[in-house]
């Protein structure tokens, strides 16, 4: 092992341009994250918690390089993605895949899913022992082989979480972005996810950025915790810690409202 | 004032709400629990008339003593938004995009209580101010896109309230909305339940929310209500197995996510899916699924079993015990 971590986020900013307001004024800018900094090691978990508008997907999309940031820099296995080629940045996007909030709206409903599965290794051109490498990625999240004819409407809201899962994997990736993952799922379900998501990590090694706005799942699944609201780190450290002893009062608050107890 | 017995809801064969039995005065703040499926929202559209054409209904359903089970659309019409009302979970999407939310607001108003449109904007401007809406004036005159998620959860509140119901129901009123914001709209449900002794039947799958806002709980599954009583009690010493499975699935922030030895915690799960509706056992609907099954589930149903006033559970260990 070397000492350079999987993931290092530095500084990282972006604004957006709003629309103007006026002819005569310059347009307003939105900061939508500003001088987030962290840094995640294999196997380990970051829970990146806020609202909307807090600029967690906002960093979600610099960390998979679907945008460039203004300002900082985002290091995956010691090299900065935003300073990469597009050849450059194609070659390392299997290292790191993301699954997605809504199951259903990131599966072709016209294709098997077993097309969709394997669509990460077609867009990086492999050709070769896609069939099997599908059969493999199914059975890693609990489904059957076989489940790779059907189509996603044929699964519950669970089941298509694990095809997304299935999707990310593929591509023996080392990191996973977990953009609201279990967010919309039953309570049940969800904790069959959050522990498949815990399986893959010990049984593959995988870092996770696990994005949510649910402390208490955060709590569950994640060794870190950045804070974040109006895209300004509020407060990170040690999951045990920020959740038993919240310094912010808008930790405090997001704690309240995970609790099942008043 | 609202009464339920052994309604029952029937597509095709299935019954995807089954002997739902409940009582209703007012100033009762009831919550209803249960995963998708449960047939939870089901029953809502069976309270204010507006169960899909497809579903057969069976059992009483009464409101002010008369029986609605089957009603026509116009005595219905006589008491939705009077008697009963409902906000809906998506606020964006129940607001008419086109209207000025003053306009939405005073509709049924207009239509139920006939009142004049200056009748009608004087209590659209208290309503609002009592729903906690700031600049209430302005904001009759702004369209459901000038809004935050918060404001038109509380616009949908008032549009509700407006021909002042002795029943509100709220279907996931707080799924949308983020934390902090969902903390407030719990909190102002409660209170206008209080404040007007009006009942409230707060729907959610969120049991942090329906700890906060009620006093009794009722735990749906597969159509079926198995579990109820008051809602510190059920959370706290729940007696069905789906509800302990329920409550054991959700993550607390208060444990850690490793272990003394640095392994990671697993979550406690219940196994498999909530079953299709084409599919549902014959015996206890939670059958196949349950960690403690004895041989009667799988072919016998469990009959309600009372434990205490206004306690109790459909389940085969309740009568097990007694036996004993």
């Amino acid at each position: 092992m070397t000492d350079v971590p999987l993931l290092e986020v530095r500084n990282l900013t972006r604004r957006y341009k709003l629309p103007r307001q006026s002819l005569l004024r310059r347009a307003p800018v939105l900061t939508a994250l500003e001088g987030a900094a962290f840094s995640l090691r294999a196997g380990e978990t970051l829970g990146v918690v806020g609202e909307s508008g807090s600029g967690k997907s906002t960093l979600a999309r610099l960390i998979m390089a679907f945008e460039a940031p203004d300002a900082g820099e985002v290091l995956f296995q010691g090299r900065d993605l935003h300073g990469l080629t597009t050849e450059e940045l194609r070659k390392l996007r299997r290292g790191f895949q993301m699954v997605f909030q809504d199951p259903f709206g990131s599966l072709n409903p016209r294709r098997r899913i077993g097309w969709s599965i394997a669509e990460p290794l077609r867009a990086n051109g492999e050709t070769e022992n896609i069939t099997h490498r599908v059969a493999e990625a199914l059975a890693q999240v609990g489904l059957h082989p076989a489940d790779a004819g059907k189509y996603p409407h044929e699964f519950s809201g669970g089941q298509r979480q694990r095809i997304a899962i299935a999707r990310a994997i593929i591509t023996r990736p080392a990191l996973l972005v977990a953009d609201e993952a279990v967010s919309a799922l039953d309570v049940s379900v969800q904790a069959q996810i959050l522990n498949l998501l815990m399986d893959l990590q010990d049984d593959l090694g995988l870092g996770m950025v696990f994005i949510s706005h649910d402390l208490a799942v955060v709590g569950s699944i994640c060794d870190r915790v950045l804070v974040l609201q109006h895209g300004k780190t509020l407060e990170s450290g040690a999951a045990v810690d920020v959740l038993r002893a919240p310094k912010h009062p808008y930790t405090k608050t997001l704690l309240k409202a995970a609790g099942v107890r008043p | 004032m609202i009464e339920l017995t052994n309604l029952s809801a029937h597509f095709g064969e299935a019954a995807a709400l089954r002997d739902a039995n409940l009582v209703i005065e007012r100033g009762d703040r009831l919550g209803i629990v249960g995963e998708s499926g449960s047939g939870k929202t089901l029953l809502a559209l069976c309270l204010m008339g507006m169960a899909p054409d497809s579903a057969r209904l069976t059992g009483r359903l009464s409101i002010d003593g008369q029986d609605m089970a089957s009603a026509t659309e116009r005595d219905w019409q006589r008491l939705r938004s009077r008697r009963v009302a409902m906000v809906f979970q998506e606020p964006m999407a129940a607001l008419n995009p086109l209207r000025r939310v003053g306009d939405t607001v005073m509709e049924p108003m207009l239509l139920h209580d006939g009142l004049t449109r200056r009748a009608a904007r004087a209590r659209a401007l208290s309503l609002f101010e009592e729903v906690g809406i700031p600049d209430p004036d302005q904001r009759l005159r702004q369209f459901p896109h000038e809004m935050s998620g918060g404001q038109r959860q509380r616009v949908l509140i008032a549009l509700a309230l407006a021909c002042n119901p002795m029943l509100l129901i709220a279907d996931e009123p707080t799924t949308a909305l983020d934390a902090n914001v969902a903390l407030r709209i719990t909190d102002l449900l409660q209170r206008l339940a209080q404040e007007r002794e009006m009942a409230l039947i707060f729907i959610s799958h969120d049991l942090a929310a329906v700890a906060r806002a009620t006093q009794d709980i009722v735990v749906m599954y597969a159509g079926d209500m198995v579990e109820r009583g008051p809602t510190a009690e059920v959370l706290s010493a729940p007696v069905h197995p789906y509800t302990k499975g329920l409550l054991g699935a959700r993550p607390d922030a208060a444990v850690a996510g490793r272990d003394a030895n640095g392994k990671r915690r697993r979550l406690p799960t219940i196994p498999g899916s909530v079953p299709p509706l084409h599919g549902l056992p014959e015996g206890c609907r939670f059958a196949g699924r349950c960690p403690v099954e004895l041989p009667q589930c799988a072919t016998q149903r469990p009959v309600f079993t009372q434990t205490d006033v206004g306690r109790g559970a459909a389940c085969h260990l309740l009568t097990e015990a007694h036996h004993d």
